[in-house]
């Protein structure tokens, strides 16, 4: 044991000799060379561990999730949108946001298509979701109750979703709009939607698509109280600008 | 006229529009959606046009920006300078392009002005051009020679204005006698395109394809007629000779009810028997519908040493070229750069079974997704075609609509009127056993299901379906032969509703996709009735045949309504998928052509045999 520590000493000597001898910039860069790496390697640990601060914006396909996304973004719709092909991925400070004094955290924002073709995109992003909205159209809403219902029944029984209690917005958008439904006539319809398709699905039994968790308590009508991720309903307008709602949501649950 | 030119991102983002940037009725309805939804996620990119409503459009990508440029004009207008305009405009904007900028009107309002006024004027010329090859088609050559040189007058004085364009304008000349010929051929290609698809369907190689065949048939049965002759004198001689010695054996005359009995080969259980014995409702254990899949994970593996395998041989060839390129990195895909890979490609989906038609789509239209994209530094092309490939795959194969068949049953049980479903398709691809599957599996969830046999036309057929009604316990509403099927599947609608019946099950009869009299019938059975789902029964085992099956079915339910609401083909089962090992190929072709979705997957003889398709293991299983 001894000789080993001995040995050890002649080896710092050595080497505390040998720096000695080189230059002393090259010391200087090299552990430069050394902090900066180290810095890097936390920062991108940092970043990666920072994933959870996304929000997704989904919903079907005309329910305008791509007017909502540059509505946060830049507070303006441009020049109108057509189907998305992509997903629309931006990191940015919410635009209401911008004249706000102090540190201002910035979001992700996710718009994923709402396509059917496109459905298996978005178990790509929700396991890094703090908060999902979900997009209904309040003025078609009849005519796209069975689809949305649908849409919103697999997001709800995922598992990345109720595990992580990953709370759920559902913004009834376009009700600047004289037809649009009211956000408590929408919120009643899915929840009636909802209870049939849990019916069925669960018929179906395991096997079927995507039912990873059950769905609110069995032999009760389901309702959004039962869910174990909070789920609110609010109402807005894309296009007109009017989506405080999905502003507050956002704040709430990713900290500035 | 061009009625507008659009330019969005991929997200969905419109950056610029001309009819709002230098006015112009805004268009009808919304074509590019459409445009969208029904051809550009559907893997139909390689197409060259589209058509909606009176509109007809082009587009043109650049994948490395993410952009898509699409034309819309109207379709009795065949705008030649369309492609290139759309071009011209894809080079000028890709360079003032910034994706932090998404406003540009002030920027390429001039631009596109001018780039549109040139395209207008060119084309101008080659109509001129063309109107004089056209006229004296005996002096081509001459003629073009002339145009030549007048395109060339008319080519400097636009460059002297446009600048810029002068070198483009002089390659343009110089290539002109081509030029003419490649643009007349242009114009015939938009004449055709600008039909509608069903049009198209139509006309392609039909009559030649039939005759071809009808030929080779006639041939055929005149060589089998011969034989056949040979060998029914045989078998004449033959039965004869066994007649005569039957004769002899059973020789007795007065008609006794016990020879009746010795007679009767049939099996004695059979009349009334039966009913005893299968008054028990078969119980064979839960429908293959609602187990889980484990194969899939068997098949992951599988498929991983596959692709490492066929991974160590592309190393092999060209190691050090693709070494360094995907060191360097950031090189643009060119199409001559993709082409081997898809060609692989191509050839590895064929021997799938696919369609060769299709997989030659597929190709062009993930060619035209990746042209001109970046590549990444170390990755190789063909990894990267591959997961293009993946990716649209999965995108096809990912149904459109619902296919939770339940949740449609019980709704319309709340509407109080039972579910239809009727069963099409070709002739033995196995209607009546799936039928009978999906009956067993519907039945398993407490579902009253009743039977309607409409297949009057194939002796045997009624009985078939009695057999499996017997088994299932269940209904069945017939008529007998030779009756009007659509009549016999409303009475069965009308019957099942007195009797509250949730689902009613219609068999057709099978038949070929170009006996006329036979799909006019079906089209009105499925016209009459309205049903919920009209199921399209294919087999896994065809091939190329299952383009022409699909487009046919489908084309003659349009073609042949007499309402203006035409039904489609809304789903397909898939039989026979337990004997085509990793042949699937089958159910991408399907899918494809009709754009709907793998509702049912028959695997096997028992009632139990019945899945759902597992998307992600057919995917993988096509690109092994």
């Amino acid at each position: 044991m001894d000789e080993w520590v001995r040995q050890a000493e002649v080896w710092v000597g050595q080497a505390e000799r040998w720096i000695r001898q080189q230059p002393p910039e090259q010391v200087y860069v090299a552990v430069a060379v050394v902090a900066v790496t180290v810095l890097l390697l936390v920062a991108v640990s940092c970043l990666k561990s920072s994933k959870a601060n996304t929000i997704v914006l989904s919903g079907l396909s005309g329910s305008g999730k791509t007017i909502l996304f540059y509505q946060l973004r830049d507070g303006s719709t441009h020049q109108g949108t057509v189907t998305s092909m992509e997903q629309n991925n931006d990191t940015f400070v919410l635009h209401s946001e911008l004249e706000r004094r102090g540190k201002v955290k910035p979001v992700h924002v996710v718009d994923v298509p709402g396509h059917a073709r496109l459905k298996p995109k978005l178990d790509e992003v929700l396991p890094q979701a703090a908060g999902i909205v979900y997009v209904v159209d309040a003025q078609d809403f009849l005519s796209t109750m069975h689809a949305a219902a649908e849409y919103l029944y697999d997001i709800l029984t995922k598992a990345t979703v109720v595990k992580k209690r990953v709370p759920v917005l559902i913004f009834c958008n376009k009700t600047d709009k004289v037809t649009a439904h009211s956000k408590e006539f929408i919120k009643k319809q899915l929840e009636k939607e909802l209870n049939k398709l849990r019916e069925s699905r669960n018929a179906i039994s395991s096997a079927d698509i995507t039912d990873e968790v059950k769905l609110g308590n069995p032999g009760e009508a389901f309702n959004f109280s039962q869910c174990q991720n909070k789920v609110t309903v609010t109402e807005g307008a894309g296009l007109t600008g009017n989506v405080s709602a999905v502003e507050e949501f956002i704040r709430e649950y990713v900290k500035a | 006229m061009l009625e507008e030119l659009l330019i969005f991102t991929r997200g969905g983002l419109i950056l610029w529009s001309s009819c709002r940037a230098l006015g112009g009725a805004a268009l009808k309805g919304s074509p590019i959606d459409a445009l969208i939804r029904s051809c550009l996620l559907e893997e139909r990119s390689a197409d060259a046009s589209f058509s909606q409503d009176t509109y007809a459009l082009k587009w043109t990508f650049n994948n490395d920006l993410g952009l898509v440029f699409v034309a819309v004009y109207q379709r009795m207008l065949h705008l030649l300078y369309v492609d290139d305009l759309l071009a011209a405009v894809r080079k000028e904007f890709s360079q003032i392009y910034d994706p932090k900028r998404t406003f540009y009107d002030d920027a390429f309002n001039e631009v596109f002005r001018q780039l549109h006024l040139e395209a207008e004027a060119r084309s101008e010329e080659m109509k001129k051009n063309k109107q004089v090859t056209g006229s004296r088609p005996t002096k081509v050559t001459t003629k073009t020679n002339r145009g030549d040189t007048q395109g060339s007058g008319g080519g400097r004085k636009k460059g002297d204005s446009g600048k810029d364009d002068s070198d483009g304008d002089s390659g343009k000349e110089h290539t002109l006698p081509n030029g003419n010929s490649k643009m007349q051929e242009n114009s015939l290609k938009d004449n055709s395109h600008a039909r509608s698809v069903v049009v198209k369907g139509k006309e392609n190689g039909d009559p030649n394809d039939g005759a071809f065949d009808v030929n080779k048939l006639q041939k055929m049965r005149n060589k089998g007629n011969k034989k056949n002759e040979v060998a029914s004198n045989v078998a004449k001689n033959t039965s004869k000779a066994n007649t005569k010695k039957n004769l002899k054996k059973n020789r007795v005359w007065d008609d006794t009810p016990d020879d009746k009995k010795k007679l009767d080969f049939t099996d004695p259980a059979d009349e009334r028997g039966d009913e005893v014995i299968d008054q028990v409702v078969v119980k064979q254990g839960e429908s293959m519908m609602d187990k889980d899949d484990v194969v899939s994970s068997d098949s992951d593996e599988e498929e991983e040493d596959g692709e490492e395998n066929s991974g160590a041989s592309q190393k092999k060839k060209g190691w050090f070229s693709s070494m360094f390129k995907s060191i360097a990195g950031n090189n643009v895909l060119e199409k001559s750069d993709i082409q081997p890979a898809l060609k692989a490609l191509k050839d590895r989906l064929m021997t799938k079974n696919v369609a060769e038609e299709i997989a030659e789509k597929l190709c062009e239209s993930v060619a035209a997704s990746l042209e001109g994209k970046k590549l990444g530094s170390f990755t190789r092309i063909s990894s990267t075609v591959q997961t293009a490939m993946e990716e649209a795959l999965l995108r096809i194969l990912t149904p459109r609509r619902s296919i939770d068949i339940l949740r449609d049953v019980h709704a319309a049980k709340e509407r109080g009127k039972p579910y239809v479903i009727v069963f099409v398709g070709v002739n033995g691809v196995g209607k009546s056993t799936n039928l009978a599957k999906v009956a067993y599996w519907l039945l398993q969830h407490n579902l009253s299901v009743s039977l309607a046999a409409c297949d009057t036309f194939r002796s045997g057929a009624v009985e078939q379906l009695r057999t499996h009604a017997r088994r299932l316990q269940i209904p069945i509403f017939e008529k007998g032969y030779e009756k009007d099927p659509a009549v016999v599947a409303k009475e069965a609608i009308q019957e099942a509703t007195r009797n509250k019946s949730d689902v009613v099950l219609v068999d057709t009869a099978g038949r070929m996709q170009d006996n006329e009299p036979l799909m006019r019938a079906l089209s009105k059975l499925i016209n009459l009735n309205s049903p919920d789902l009209v199921l399209f029964v294919g087999e896994a085992l065809v091939g190329n045949d299952a383009v022409d099956q699909l487009t046919k079915f489908n084309q003659k339910l349009a073609d042949l309504s007499a309402v203006p609401t035409t039904r489609l083909i809304d789903g397909i089962l898939l039989t026979k998928f337990d004997t085509i090992d990793d042949k699937v190929g089958a159910a991408l072709s399907m899918v494809y052509i009709s754009g709907a979705p793998v509702m049912f997957v028959g695997c096997g003889q028992s009632y139990t045999d019945l899945k759902k398709l597992n998307v992600k293991s057919i995917v993988k299983t096509l690109l092994k």
